[in-house]
């Protein structure tokens, strides 16, 4: 969406441990509109849950800190809010839903109570409104008898009842940005999509702008306006969802995608496609690009960090060889 | 029926809870009442979500759970009643690869170690010869023979498993169950471990058994799928004419459910399935599904319906799927663009050629950090 200003912008955030050797985000920048879902995508230990973290003042500083970069959403810079500024936007104007609704909910409490208490922390109602929100947000994540399970512990509850026990909370007061990282992760393919579903239902009721991370190409395909694919704490590629999926650019993009078992007609014999080899470690990060020890196209040139370049509308991509089937015969083969 | 290498017949686990105060204990049905046969050779996947029994069953067939009923026949002979020593040299031919590559491993044990210690076990070989197959099981699962004197926690998930996969073949075994085989991967990494499996499964002549409730993975590798609901096989058959169109209404649903790897397929699923999983401690009368069925009728809630043939090597467990309207089956995306093609083409040249390139783990290996296999098996 060009015309649109986006609700939450990341600028160039980068995140590193002390002092460690490297950034374990670097230069991250993402947008996000009113309305839209952005999926970032990644595997385990690309920086995907530090950046979300990040959005919601929640990085565990020390040691994890925020090294540069801009967070703005409705017209401040979140990175220069106290403590107490981030925590009035938290749980009201900024949510997230969380992976384990265990750890995110608390056992030793009724859920009804906690959801109350979130509206109460934020507006100032009655206890008896609060209870009433509480119900009524229940009855909205589609909780079968709702008015009973108000009183009922976590314990008492399936997986996919917690998950969205978590969502009626986050979502009570109305937030205009949600945050979910790996919200159906813990779940099976029914209860997934039953949570996506709604999840979906509830973001257009609202218009509430998502950042949804996720390691799940299907999730991503089924859910997102936009992605952007992390590796190794950078973005190396980014676009609208159909432009990542049917024209796929970076060469890490490209083995993710040859790399799911294709739901579709299976080839015979046909092998998957992998990516050799594992994610660099923070200690040992390359100072080029970040992916080319890994990548089948590696060149000399890769040691030089690839800057983000559009080669599509709205579709970026970090690598210096993209378009691949234009440049690799003659660049790389010899 | 010489190709049929292990089967089940009317097998039945129940657990038995712990007595709550002034109440009956409950009576967990994990398994209850499974007819199956493993072919020779084939690699036969068993999915459902969570609590539909396909864990215990795995290790019904095994024998790493004593069954409640019924019994388990490997190459004619029922093992369920075999004394534990008897059932210890059977365990040769039997092998079990778990889910977790964290915990499944021996921490204090060196790979080698781990990978010998079911030949020692079974008193294949001498210590040299163990020593040297250990380090050929190595190479097979795609890990370097010099790894052997490692520790478990010197290797990243993906290659635990290998581990894990080399420990198994260890012992040369006929069948080889997985439980979640790849599940704790990263999708890049399962991607190596199923080829790897695919390809040991060839050259060791094994017969696989799969659990798994990743769809697109079981598709990707099976030969046969069983379906398994509340303890019960609901749906078995040829993995092709399963995905094309499955039968029985909670296969329906549950491949209805997998998000499509394509946007442009987006919004084409029927419905979700609604409500959860009931517990198995208490499972609805007659068909276990008829409280989610949206076909259900009053014979769905009054008889069990048993698992028929429904042609092609199928069977199902549904009183009414000759009538049920045709399933759409899965919709498959749209070719891609040319150029996008040749652009996937020329990955999988390049990463094919992956072995000839020097390794990029070397780097990695000198400075003390986790190395990982310098080659694509």
């Amino acid at each position: 969406m060009p015309d649109e200003a986006p609700l939450l912008s990341v600028q160039a955030l980068s995140i590193r441990i002390g002092s460690g050797a490297s950034n374990l985000v670097d230069d991250v920048s993402l947008e996000v509109a009113a309305g839209e879902t952005l999926c970032v995508v990644g595997e385990s230990g690309c920086g995907k849950s530090l950046t979300a973290l990040a959005l919601m003042g929640l990085l565990p500083t020390p040691p994890v800190n925020v090294a540069a970069g801009e967070i703005h959403f409705d017209g401040q810079d979140l990175l220069t809010l106290s403590n107490e500024q981030m925590s009035e936007l938290r749980g009201d104007r900024l949510a997230m839903i969380f992976q384990e609704p265990m750890t995110a909910l608390n056992p030793a409490f009724p859920i009804g109570e906690q959801i109350a208490e979130a509206v109460r922390r934020h507006r100032s109602v009655t206890r008896t409104e609060a209870r009433q929100k509480a119900l009524e947000m229940l009855k909205k994540v589609g909780i079968p008898a709702a008015e009973t399970r108000l009183d009922a512990y976590l314990h008492q509850l399936s997986g996919g009842m917690r998950q969205r026990v978590m969502i009626a909370m986050a979502l009570a007061n109305d937030p205009s940005v949600l945050i979910a990282d790996e919200p159906t992760t813990a779940l099976d393919v029914t209860i997934q999509a039953q949570v996506l579903q709604l999840v979906r239902d509830l973001q257009r009721e609202n218009g509430t702008a998502m950042i949804l991370i996720t390691h799940d190409l299907g999730v991503v395909a089924e859910v997102a306006d936009k992605v952007a694919v992390m590796y190794a704490g950078r973005v190396v590629e980014s676009g609208p969802v159909r432009a990542l999926f049917e024209d796929p650019q970076h060469p890490y993009t490209i083995g993710l995608i040859g790399s799911l078992p294709g739901i579709g007609a299976r080839v015979a014999g046909g092998r998957l496609v992998t990516i050799s080899g594992l994610v660099p470690t923070p200690e040992a990060m390359p100072t080029g690009c970040r992916f080319a020890e890994r990548c089948p196209f590696a060149a000399p040139i890769c040691a030089e960090a690839p800057p983000l370049r559009e080669i599509d509308t709205g579709h970026t991509v970090a690598c210096h060889f993209a378009p691949l089937e234009d440049t690799v015969s003659e660049k790389v083969a010899s | 029926m010489t190709d049929t290498v292990l089967q089940a017949r009317s097998l039945r686990k129940h657990f038995t809870t712990a007595r709550p105060l002034f109440k009956a204990p409950t009576v967990v049905r994990a398994v209850d009442g499974v007819d199956l046969d493993i072919r020779r050779g084939e690699t036969f996947s068993i999915v459902g979500e969570s609590g539909c029994g396909k864990s215990t069953l795995a290790r019904l067939l095994l024998r790493l759970l004593d069954p409640t009923e019924g019994s388990v026949i490997y190459d004619g002979q029922d093992i369920a009643p075999l004394p534990d020593k008897e059932m210890r040299k059977l365990r040769r031919d039997l092998q079990f690869v778990f889910q977790d590559p964290f915990s499944s491993l021996n921490p204090r044990m060196t790979v080698a170690g781990l990978i010998e210690e079911p030949m020692r076990a079974h008193g294949i070989g001498n210590r040299a010869e163990r020593r040297e197959e250990a380090r050929r099981l190595l190479s097979k699962v795609g890990l370097r023979p010099e790894f052997a004197d490692r520790y478990p926690h010197e290797f990243s998930g993906g290659q635990r498993q290998r581990i894990g996969i080399a420990r198994a073949l260890a012992t040369r075994p006929k069948v080889l169950i997985g439980d979640e085989p790849v599940s704790a991967l990263d999708v890049s990494v399962q991607a190596q471990v199923i080829n790897l499996l695919e390809d040991l499964k060839d050259e060791f002549s094994l017969s696989l058994v799969i659990i798994a409730h990743d769809l697109a993975v079981v598709r990707h590798i099976s030969d046969r799928v069983g379906v398994m609901y509340l303890g019960e096989l609901v749906e078995t058959g040829p993995t092709e004419t399963f995905f094309a169109a499955p039968l029985h209404p909670y296969s329906r649903a549950l491949l209805a459910a997998i998000p499509a790897p394509d946007p442009q397929l987006r919004g084409t699923a029927p419905p979700a399935l609604s409500g959860d999983i009931p517990s198995p401690s208490a499972p609805p009368s007659g068909c276990r599904f008829h409280t989610r069925c949206i076909h259900a009728d009053a014979k769905c809630a009054a008889e069990r319906p048993e698992l028929r043939d429904a042609g092609d090597g199928r069977q199902v467990a549904c009183h009414h799927f000759e009538t049920l309207p045709a399933s759409p089956g899965i919709a498959t995306p749209p070719p891609r663009a040319e150029h996008v093609e040749r652009r996937f083409a020329l990955y999988r040249d390049r990463s094919g050629a992956g072995a000839a390139r020097p390794d990029p783990q070397e780097e990695a290996q000198k400075t003390g950090h986790e190395t990982q296999p310098n080659q694509e098996v």
